[in-house]
């Protein structure tokens, strides 16, 4: 009786697990399978895949690794640098006492509830002043300072005991060294799952870059994928093969690192 | 004596820097923005005190987005934490099996990137060649129906979205009092009494922040409008951010966009302290 209701439990969450990865599956097959099997009317549900075709169109036809490529550069580049910049502003808001940081980590946490409609028209306009407009500059300086790994940080570096600083300190360690040897060493776990974080959402942004850049060959992927499917919207398998490119790099990396980012996730709650 | 440029000073200088070049500025002049007509195109920069707000709020279309807007952020808040909750207590439940696998699975279309994800649904939702029709033998064209887009497009966020609510809830799950459930056990209460009287009140904090993050990003929410229906059909799918990009970046009426944002930026601040201010008055005693 209990193993009956037990199989059965599973054979439903079973389901729900199918129901939640058969876009993705869809997806894969599509984008293996010539047009003509894809738009086939009264076809199978899934097309049948045959070729590899469509990715080595869509790379000829629009350099949709060249995109690839530019946003993985401008993801790590602006991930390895908000841990960098995170953890240093986080340890100074666990670590150190000066006037006005109850105020200045206000203002912190406030950035993460502030819509990106406020401020991104003062930005752009702030770019075209600058001289920044299709410059990778304007990707990653505004975005080098994160409230969220700010917050993030100063919640993990709070657990490091005080006395283990002030031993580091009587030896005669600078901030800096201290900073580097101690803090960042037992911050493992909070970067890595920063690291997962940041990585997505420079990977996923949209709007930013699509104002920010305009030659093809320095446009990220997320662009790309709109402007591919403006000029070539009816070629089916390429589109499958253009999406599939940017999703199944993700997916396999989050299959990697997933444990340690469902545990970040659960921490960084602040239950 | 210490030096003035130490280490920590040298960072909080940093920081204090870009917060006011990057943000303070753009905040101040986002406010400022909105009441000038404002048009970066032909360089138009002319006072107008609230011409821009009484411009929005007597405008249809804006009070369809809004409209709009709090259905999409309504249920969608309401399906990706019922759907999470569901999930949390089955994978908690001591029936369920390869319970870090299932994990990963229902977690995974929340790490994927939202404009691919968006076309992939276009796709799925395509009424000649798209397996939702295929699969459950309809004929509805999703997208271009002025009644099915906004659901489809909800239906869509909340797959993408309830991995989220499902591991924080599963976090909630499993930081509960063993010992009190044993003793509710011990007293014969049944296990949907249980749920109902103990586990959802004590799951009132998780809540509470799911609804409350969940708030903010979809009253942000945009990417998924912008690829699969560009707010139509008609004005069917227009939501208030939308609008703003679209007022903004398509038109150039920055002074308008800016207003828009300003009055979003007030939903947003005035609906969470609200939710912050309920839930602490509601406490349920226990």
């Amino acid at each position: 009786m209990i193993s009956i209701r037990k199989a059965l439990f599973n054979v439903v969450l079973a389901i729900l697990a199918l129901v939640t990865v058969v876009p993705f599956v869809w997806m894969l097959i599509s984008s293996l399978s010539p047009n003509s099997e894809i738009v086939k009317i009264g076809g199978s549900l899934f097309p049948t895949p045959s070729t590899f075709q469509n990715y080595v169109d869509v790379h000829q036809n629009f350099n949709m690794l060249q995109m690839f490529v530019n946003s993985l550069f401008i993801s790590i580049l602006t991930t390895v640098i908000v841990i960098y910049t995170s953890s240093l502003v986080g340890f100074v808001f666990a670590k150190f006492k000066f006037r006005g940081r109850g105020l200045l980590f206000g203002v912190v946490l406030s950035t993460m509830m502030l819509p990106w409609a406020v401020t991104i028209i003062p930005r752009y306009e702030m770019m075209v002043d600058f001289g920044w407009l299709d410059s990778y500059k304007a990707l990653v300086i505004p975005s080098v300072i994160s409230g969220f790994g700010i917050f993030m940080f100063r919640q993990s570096i709070s657990q490091i005991s005080d006395s283990l600083l002030e031993a580091a300190r009587v030896d005669g360690a600078s901030d800096f060294f201290i900073f580097h040897k101690i803090i960042l060493p037992m911050s493992r776990n909070t970067i890595a799952s920063l690291a997962i974080f940041q990585f997505l959402w420079s990977w996923e942004d949209f709007l930013w870059p699509f104002l920010m850049i305009s030659s093809q060959d320095k446009q990220l992927i997320s662009v790309g994928l709109r402007m591919f499917n403006g000029r070539h919207g009816t070629d089916f398998g390429g589109l499958f093969a253009a999406t599939s490119i940017s999703i199944i790099p993700v997916i396999i990396v989050y299959i990697i690192f997933q444990k340690q980012f469902i545990a970040g996730i659960a921490s960084g709650s602040g239950k | 004596m210490q030096k003035i440029f130490n280490f920590k000073n040298v960072i909080i200088l940093l920081l204090v820097i870009h917060f006011s070049i990057f943000l303070i500025y753009p905040i101040y002049k986002a406010f400022a923005g909105s009441l000038h007509d404002w048009n970066p195109l032909i360089g138009q920069y002319d006072f107008v005190g609230f011409e821009n707000f009484k411009h929005v709020l007597t405008n249809n279309l804006f009070w369809s987005a809004i409209r709009n807007t709090f259905i999409f952020v309504f249920f969608s808040v309401l399906f990706r934490i019922g759907v999470g909750l569901g999930l949390a207590v089955m994978l908690h439940s001591k029936l369920a099996k390869f319970k870090g696998f299932f994990r990963a699975i229902f977690y995974m279309p929340t790490v994927t990137p939202l404009v691919a994800v968006s076309f992939v649904w276009v796709w799925l939702y395509d009424p000649q060649f798209g397996l939702i029709n295929k699969f459950f033998g309809l004929d509805i064209n999703w997208l271009r129906d002025s009644s099915w887009a906004l659901p489809a497009i909800i239906m869509m966020t909340v797959w993408k979205d309830f991995g989220y609510a499902m591991v924080m809830f599963l976090g909630g799950l499993m930081a509960l009092p063993e010992d009190v459930f044993e003793a509710a056990n011990i007293d014969g209460a049944n296990r949907w009494q249980c749920f109902w009287y103990m586990t959802w009140p004590l799951l009132k904090p998780t809540t509470l922040f799911v609804v409350i993050t969940s708030l903010i990003t979809y009253l942000q929410a945009y990417v998924q409008i912008l690829i699969m229906t560009e707010g139509g059909p008609g004005t069917s799918t227009y939501v208030i951010s939308y609008l703003i990009f679209e007022e903004a970046f398509v038109r150039y009426n920055f002074g308008l966009a800016s207003a828009m944002a300003v009055i979003l930026f007030v939903m947003i601040a005035v609906l969470t302290a609200a939710l912050f201010k309920i839930s602490g008055e509601g406490e349920m005693p226990l």
